[in-house]
């Protein structure tokens, strides 16, 4: 299963010369191609999108079904031209991606260049390469303004969360210890008029 | 030029009535080019906001808003939405994952899996449908089949004679998905090919048996239609066999031999592995290669999203077959002891 | 003088005429003598091109995302704190009383819900018989405002076929984070004190089944087999053809027939009729647009899901569109007086029940799947 949100259907790509999926396929076999041997490259965004999945799928079928698998075999000799990279796939991404729980690549979408084609560019990356990174690491953000005053609220709503439970809890068991004295009223009905709404609700839910 | 100047001009003044005296809203622009606001003192009224929304939209904002596009949710949104904390009043489906069916299981019970589409998906509705099923599966039993074993099927049927129809036939076509799983039967009757279709999950349906489990070299067996008589004609006094325990289910790989023309589909130009070799007649030859250039696409073999999309993927498949491999067992085992307490009250 | 001149141009002259133009009494005039002309009826437009403007009502709905620079741990505490304002409440919403309970009467119009449409199943009747349903689905719906007729009038939505008896009630669904809205679209829900919701419609009520703000729908509004409107967006096709849009004919491939093959013929025809009248069928934008079911028919209920299953697959849009589904008004089918002894008014309340609901709710001719298989009774 892909793990990242992606189109329901394929898109149909402009690609020249030759509008078939035969030369659509091809393109997005060079994107793929080079996303593995570069773990960087820069095609137009529509295109990038579109490969991304395929990347991602041949990345899946690799890691589970293991470079002793025919049909995954096959898989990975048409998708990478240059055969030396079927290797990289098995020995080098296999083994980084075995217990990665989310999607292997990013996808960034550049600015869209002004005079030009209007059409927006797209950087395809795997994860974990040893390129510096897209976007250019944050300032540390924590000592800003509104980061503090909400640090602050933070530590004061939970503590008056926690304040708050903990008096209902002694003033519960105070109570209880009162009607052991007196010996007028069972614990259960105590604890019953305590919360009826909180019983309606469930109620509501288990019905 | 002063409060008085504009005043008189009248240039995009709004006045508006306030204990019936005219006065001005907000300033505007001067004759020379400044800006001149009036002082909110002088202004006797309420604060109005001055915020103004530009309902004109520029050419290219309306040709995208003309341009087609989905006017549906995301499935994945609207997880987001039934799982919310926000949310309630109704529940959201869960995920047990604690038992793991059986690899083949699959082929099984081939309708539990449902449409690929992701379009047409969702969650809810197919758990339904799914509990549905599994429910109509304790009133009767749906053994395991395939396309190519003889089976005997009885349904209420208002035109018999005791309002009962018993039907015993081959398997030729099995498909669905859900509660709109079908299978079809074929014998012959009197000299005469019959074939009936049946909804599996129809309450018309009194009984399902498998005499011979066995499977054929097709996935579809329409060319019987096609082929002399008696490789389609089973008595209706045939007694199930039923197989040993944990044997295989056979490949039954007979070759038929189809009638001369005129056919009901040109044979020739599927991949059947039923049949005999066919002598191709130079004709023939030109059709297959016509419908065999046509749709020659290799690319698909190799396009990983094309199967992607048709296909539910594995995780998920994975999820519902253990779901529907746990109900079955406890069936199982209630079917089990209800029979034990059958046997012995007798 | 002026009358008399008219009258010479457009009857012939007659002697009853020349008499009458001095007299002024036409009650003389024998009705053969009068003009007829019969003019075709302009039918009115049947289709409505889309608005590309927005109605000058509605507030700014989207806005940018939220800021960037806030760290995780600082991004839940924001989201604990909308879920706690929101969610976990624990008094109330309602500042006022509770509003008055009225029955059903002849001429009540209650509110509707929104639902999801799930997509399509098959069921079975008793008889054996299969039938399509639609599941719809109420997922998260409150009611937002209440606007009385007297006021609802000088509303510029106000059309002059919603008459005085009508109030407006809006109803709201799916909730949602309030900060990808905008302030003014979270001020609409203040009054209700429900989180902001993705989706908002308006449904005419007459004034005895107004439902106070805040309070949820769910799918206990209906009862099983009910007769429901269900009004949905068709699906979006973009700009098509006459043939796609209009099921036009064409010309035919061959026999000389050159660039036009999918085409439409004449616009329109000469001398009094010409021009091309309002309202012609010829390409343009298709579908996205509201079009109704009316008088559905609700065969089964899940209460635990909240999900109608709802008589045929017809139902306009594609699966995971909003529907927005009401009381029929059809004359035959509409809720009688005299049948109305359980009709939930203004809507379903939890505190209406005493004991808990069943999961599943059946129609009387529905087929239960737990139930032995169908025998027909033979004939003696």
């Amino acid at each position: 299963m892909l793990r990242f949100r992606h189109q329901m259907q394929p898109r149909k790509l402009k690609v020249t010369p030759g509008a078939n999926p035969q030369a659509r396929i091809n393109k997005l076999r060079e994107i793929v191609t080079g996303l593995i041997r570069y773990e960087r490259v820069e095609p137009l965004w529509y295109f990038a999108d579109e490969a991304r999945q395929y990347a991602e799928r041949l990345l899946y079928l690799a890691i589970k079904n293991g470079d002793k698998h025919k049909e995954t075999m096959e898989l990975a000799d048409y998708w990478l031209e240059e055969k030396d990279l079927v290797h990289k796939l098995f020995k080098v991404l296999v083994p980084r991606y075995k217990n990665y729980k989310t999607c292997y690549t990013d996808l960034h979408k550049l600015a869209v260049e002004y005079p030009g084609s209007g059409i927006p560019m797209g950087v395809l990356e795997l994860r974990g390469n040893p390129w510096p990174p897209i976007i250019a690491r944050q300032r540390d953000t924590k000592f800003i303004l509104s980061n503090m005053l909400l640090t602050a609220a933070k530590q004061d709503f939970y503590n008056t969360k926690q304040q708050l439970k903990s008096d209902a809890a002694t003033k519960r068991q105070q109570l209880i210890e009162k009607s052991d004295d007196m010996h007028t009223i069972r614990r259960t009905d105590d604890s019953s008029s305590v919360d009826p709404p909180a019983k309606t609700e469930n109620l509501m839910m288990d019905r | 030029m002063g409060f008085k100047g504009l005043f008189e001009s009248g240039q995009g003044f709004t006045m508006t009535d306030v204990e019936g005296k005219l006065v001005p809203e907000r300033g505007r622009m001067d004759v020379e080019g400044a800006f001149t606001h009036v002082s909110s003192s002088q202004v006797n009224v309420a604060y109005k906001s001055t915020h103004v929304i530009n309902y004109k939209r520029t050419r290219a904002e309306i040709g995208q808003a003309l341009r087609k596009k989905p006017n549906y949710l995301h499935y994945d949104l609207v997880d987001k939405h039934r799982s919310s904390p926000l949310q309630k009043g109704t529940d959201n489906i869960t995920v047990e994952t604690d038992v793991k069916a059986p690899r083949d299981y699959r082929f099984i019970m081939p309708e539990f899996m449902p449409r690929p589409h992701f379009e047409y998906r969702d969650r809810v509705l197919e758990k339904l449908e799914r509990r549905d099923m599994l429910r109509r599966r304790t009133v009767i039993n749906i053994p395991e089949f395939y396309v190519g074993s003889i089976m005997a099927v009885t349904v209420s049927d208002p035109f018999a004679p005791n309002k009962k129809n018993r039907f015993l036939g081959i398997c030729i076509d099995r498909g669905g998905h859900g509660l709109k799983a079908y299978f079809v039967l074929r014998n012959v009757v009197d000299g005469l090919g019959v074939e009936i279709f049946y909804q599996m999950y129809s309450p018309t349906l009194h009984s399902i048996e498998v005499i011979r489990l066995e499977k054929r070299l097709d996935d579809r067996l329409y060319y019987l239609r096609n082929c002399p008589l008696e490789h389609s004609t089973f008595s209706f006094d045939m007694e199930p066999i039923a197989l040993p325990r944990g044997a295989q289910v056979p490949v039954n790989t007979l070759k038929l031999k189809l009638n001369p023309k005129p056919w009901d589909e040109r044979w020739e130009r599927q991949d059947l592995k039923g049949i005999e070799p066919i002598e191709l007649t130079p004709k023939m030859i030109k059709g297959i290669q016509k419908v065999h250039n046509a749709s020659a696409t290799p690319w698909k073999k190799h396009d990983l999203m094309l199967h992607y999309r048709s296909k539910v993927n594995e995780e998920e498949e994975e999820t519902i077959m253990a779901e529907v491999y746990k109900e079955n067992q406890l069936l199982e085992s209630m079917r089990k002891t209800s029979k034990a307490t059958l046997k012995k009250k007798k | 003088m002026a009358s008399k001149s008219l009258f010479t141009c457009i009857l012939r002259p007659s002697p009853i005429t020349l008499l009458c133009a001095n007299n002024n009494n036409l009650a003389l005039l024998p009705s053969s003598y009068a003009c007829v002309q019969q003019v075709r009826h302009r039918r009115f437009p049947k289709f409505v091109v889309r608005p590309t403007t927005r109605k000058v009502w509605h507030v700014r709905k989207w806005t940018q995302k939220h800021d960037d620079k806030l760290i995780t741990s600082n991004e839940q505490f924001i989201q604990d704190i909308v879920v706690q304002n929101y969610a976990n409440k624990s008094e109330s919403p309602l500042k006022d009383a509770p509003w008055n309970r009225n029955p059903y009467i002849k001429g009540t119009r209650r509110t509707g819900v929104l639902a999801l449409k799930l997509g399509t199943m098959v069921q079975w009747t008793k008889d054996g018989k299969g039938i399509n349903v639609t599941l719809l689905q109420v997922l998260d719906n409150h009611v937002i405002n209440y606007v009385p007729p007297e006021l609802y009038k000088f509303y510029p939505s106000h059309l002059p076929h919603h008459s005085d008896r009508f109030g407006l009630q809006v109803v709201g669904a799916l909730s949602c984070d309030p900060r990808q809205f905008s302030k003014p679209y979270n001020n609409l829900f203040v009054k209700a004190g429900v989180p902001p919701k993705r989706w908002l419609t308006r449904f005419l009520v007459t004034p005895d089944a107004a439902v106070q703000p805040g309070t949820p729908l769910c799918v206990n509004h209906f009862r099983v087999g009910d007769y429901v409107d269900v009004q949905g967006r068709t699906r979006d096709w973009g700009f098509q053809g006459v043939i796609k849009r209009w099921h036009m004919k064409g010309m035919p491939a061959s026999h000389g027939v050159t660039k036009s093959h999918r085409k439409m013929g004449s616009t329109g025809g000469g001398g009094d009729k010409d021009g091309i009248w309002k309202g012609k069928h010829m390409p343009g934008m298709m579908g996205n647009r509201f079009s109704t079911l009316f008088g559905v028919k609700i065969w089964r209920i899940n209460t635990k899901y909240n999900i109608l299953y709802v008589r045929g697959r017809s139902i306009a849009g594609a699966p995971h569109t909003f529907v927005r589904v009401s009381d029929t008004v059809l004359p035959t089918k509409r809720i009688k007086a005299e049948n109305a002894e359980n009709v939930p008014m203004p809507t379903w309340f939890p505190e209406d029940e005493t004991e808990p609901i069943p999961e599943e709710l059946f129609d009387e001719e529905m087929f239960q799947f737990t139930s032995p298989s169908v025998e027909l009774e033979a004939e003696s």
